[in-house]
């Protein structure tokens, strides 16, 4: 039987924008295995970046269960939530969302101030992390002067300084060349490999042959792949 | 997140919007510099004041004279002044007034005042008086003191002593200035002031008989100490016993004076320090005497100089205060613009209280910029108002007299850490509103702002 990591139990998400009541998620139940590669795919507006973010701590859920190792993120305060997501989780996003004016190697150390790390072991830390994504040579490159694969390598970089059990990516390949987004996945299997759980919200089929779940999402719920193909247009 | 990176963070991102920062800090700098400026004027107006304020005299003594009331005073507290009844006046009806005498007994219950130090009766000459030394002439107020030693009474001996014996004077710094030639013909240089130090004085007591005819006596007394200037009534006074001086009242006055039966006219009472002054005066005062320091005087210019300082301070913090408003706005606009970073700190692990403290560090650095650059240019302007008002005032002197004026803008040192304190707090308080909307925010609206 599987190690289950991540426990969703009717998890529900609703609400309003611009008077109409959204319901991002509507009851969703989800088991996502400890040292797995899920991808969560669906249309736009099907609640995947909404559920990533429940999972990451990030956001509060209308209702419903989030177990994460036994412990209930839906009852948690906001400290708790705030440790929880500098010591769990590791985030990579679309827009890389670096800080502009920091270099690669303080961008990357940037969560280690926040969990009180000495500065000698941050840079040394960073160093490491950056090298893992094969970026040592522009760890003092600003953002600006890098190319959006290189961008997002640095973002992975950072989701990993703090050596999180799980990697939470929303579209990581979406403002990437595809030569660029292939290797980002490339990326994300090794991590897999290392023992990590990763969780990737895509559009991107290519993304699927990495994965050892594929979790479709239709309208706030789980839906079967046929069913996902079949509303996507899909053959 | 420790103390160390917060600082660094905080400068590293006020050094991202330099301009910005600048232009917001600028308004700091005009508001704390006005503080200081005014501040520091009103300090220097303080003490020039009160400089020329310290002439008046020893702000420890207290000049007691006696009382003079309706009703009946102090008989409860051991009271040993006589009291004397008078005629009512005519419209008092049932009423009768008393006086208070200030006999020796009167003396020794002011001398059993907690915080007294001494109590020196004095008195003055009554009659008419010419001092002649050599061909000069001049004139002076004498006055007669019950101590042996002129050093109780605050006063300095700039030659001699403080000394007073039988037969011996000792004069104020200025009274040579009083001495004049009455031989001088027109046109003729008038003399330099003499040292009278150590020389002989003849003293021309005079009084008039009844028929008017003027009758002299002269007297030789020897200066045996000049005392230092105090730009007050000793400058200008020769002090002897009140031994001698009684001795000439009466020859004056054709009667035996006895103070005991009559009282002193006027006492010094010294106080141990400034702080017991008001408090021993009061005592005085509750015994029936009257009794008169200079320092109320003083403590209400300085209560003045005080309001004054509050106002001039609170000029420049309403400057401050538009100021703070820069800084509000400073930051408002900071955190729209940084939502997404604020989202993505919080996404890394950013507490809402490490968020709170980086967006106040923010706003507290340029209160506190603002605040070193208002010190440093408040600080020069003083200097530079210093300069001009001086030569200003002193030209002033020059040609009006007194004394001439030390300071016009004094900084204490702690009026710039007061207000490079202020100036930190008016930027925390400003940012407190902002900082509160970025840590309160939620992080994935945060990250989702465009």
């Amino acid at each position: 039987m599987e190690d289950t990591f991540i426990r969703i139990r009717g998890l529900k998400k609703h609400y309003l924008m611009g008077g109409t009541l959204v319901r991002a998620l509507d009851g969703l139940d989800l088991d996502i295995p400890r040292g797995s590669f899920s991808v969560v795919m669906g249309p736009s507006g099907s609640g995947k970046s909404t559920l990533l973010y429940l999972v990451g701590g990030l956001d509060r859920p209308t209702s419903g269960q989030i177990e994460f190792n036994d412990q209930r993120l839906d009852e948690m305060d906001e400290n708790q939530l705030a440790a929880f997501r500098r010591r769990m989780v590791g985030f990579i996003f679309q827009s890389f969302n670096l800080v502009q004016s920091m270099s690669a190697a303080e961008n990357v150390a940037f969560p280690m101030q926040f969990a009180g790390l000495p500065g000698k072991e941050r840079t040394l830390r960073a160093q490491a992390a950056l090298e893992s994504v094969h970026l040592a040579d522009r760890a003092l490159h600003r953002p600006g002067e890098l190319s959006g694969g290189q961008q997002q390598r640095v973002a992975i970089a950072r989701s990993l300084v703090n050596d999180p059990a799980l990697i939470l990516a929303d579209e990581p390949t979406g403002n990437l060349d595809s030569t660029s987004g292939i290797s980002i996945m490339q990326l994300l299997s090794e991590l897999h490999h290392a023992g990590r759980t990763i969780l990737v919200v895509t559009h991107d089929p290519r993304m699927v042959p990495f994965a050892t779940q594929c979790i479709f999402l239709l309208d706030g719920v789980t839906v079967s792949e046929s069913a996902y193909r079949a509303a996507a247009g899909l053959k | 997140m420790k103390f160390l990176d917060l600082i660094r963070l905080v400068l590293g991102n006020l050094n991202r919007r330099k301009g910005r920062v600048a232009l917001t800090a600028i308004g700091v700098v005009i508001g704390t510099a006005a503080v200081v400026v005014l501040v520091s004027l009103a300090i220097g107006l303080q003490r020039n004041a009160n400089e020329q304020l310290y002439g008046i005299g020893d702000l420890t003594q207290i000049q007691v004279s006696p009382g003079y009331s309706m009703e009946e005073v102090g008989g409860g507290r051991g009271m040993s002044g006589v009291k004397v009844a008078m005629a009512g006046g005519g419209s008092g009806g049932g009423s009768s007034t008393g006086t208070t005498l200030l006999t020796n007994d009167a003396l020794d219950t002011l001398r059993a005042l907690p915080g007294v130090v001494a109590v020196i009766p004095r008195d003055f000459f009554y009659g008419g008086i010419t001092i002649k030394y050599k061909r000069l002439e001049g004139g002076a107020n004498i006055i007669g003191v019950g101590s042996s030693n002129l050093g109780e009474l605050g006063l300095k001996a700039g030659q001699g002593s403080l000394d007073l014996g039988k037969g011996t004077i000792i004069i104020g710094s200025q009274l040579a200035n009083n001495f004049y030639n009455p031989y001088l013909r027109p046109g003729q240089e008038p003399p330099s002031p003499p040292d009278l130090y150590d020389q002989s004085l003849s003293f021309i007591f005079i009084k008039w008989d009844n028929e008017g005819n003027e009758i002299r006596k002269t007297v030789a007394l020897h200066v045996v100490g000049v005392l230092t200037e105090t730009l007050g009534e000793s400058d200008w006074s020769i002090y002897m016993g009140l031994d001698d001086l009684k001795a000439y009242n009466e020859w004056v006055s054709g009667t035996r004076i006895n103070y005991n039966k009559s009282g002193y006219n006027q006492v010094v009472v010294k106080v141990d320090s400034v702080d017991h002054v008001v408090d021993v005066n009061d005592q005085i005062t509750a015994l029936g005497f009257q009794a008169y320091t200079p320092l109320s005087f003083v403590q209400g210019i300085n209560n003045f100089y005080q309001i004054l300082q509050v106002i001039f301070g609170g000029v420049g913090a309403i400057a401050l205060l538009v100021a703070a408003i820069g800084i509000a706005n400073t930051m408002a606009m900071a955190i729209l613009e940084r939502t997404r970073e604020i989202g993505l700190m919080k996404a890394i692990g950013a507490t809402n209280r490490d968020v709170l403290t980086i967006f106040l560090g923010e706003a507290a650095g340029i209160g506190f910029v603002g605040g070193l650059g208002g010190v440093l240019i408040g600080w020069l302007s003083g200097q530079a108002l210093n300069v001009v008002a001086i030569v200003y005032l002193a030209g002033q002197v020059s040609t009006q007299g007194g004394a001439p004026p030390s300071v016009a803008v004094y900084t204490p040192a702690w009026l710039p850490i007061f207000a490079l304190l202020f100036s930190t707090l008016i930027g925390l308080i400003s940012g407190l509103y902002p900082a509160l909307r970025a840590a309160t925010m939620v992080p994935v609206i945060a990250l989702k702002y465009e």
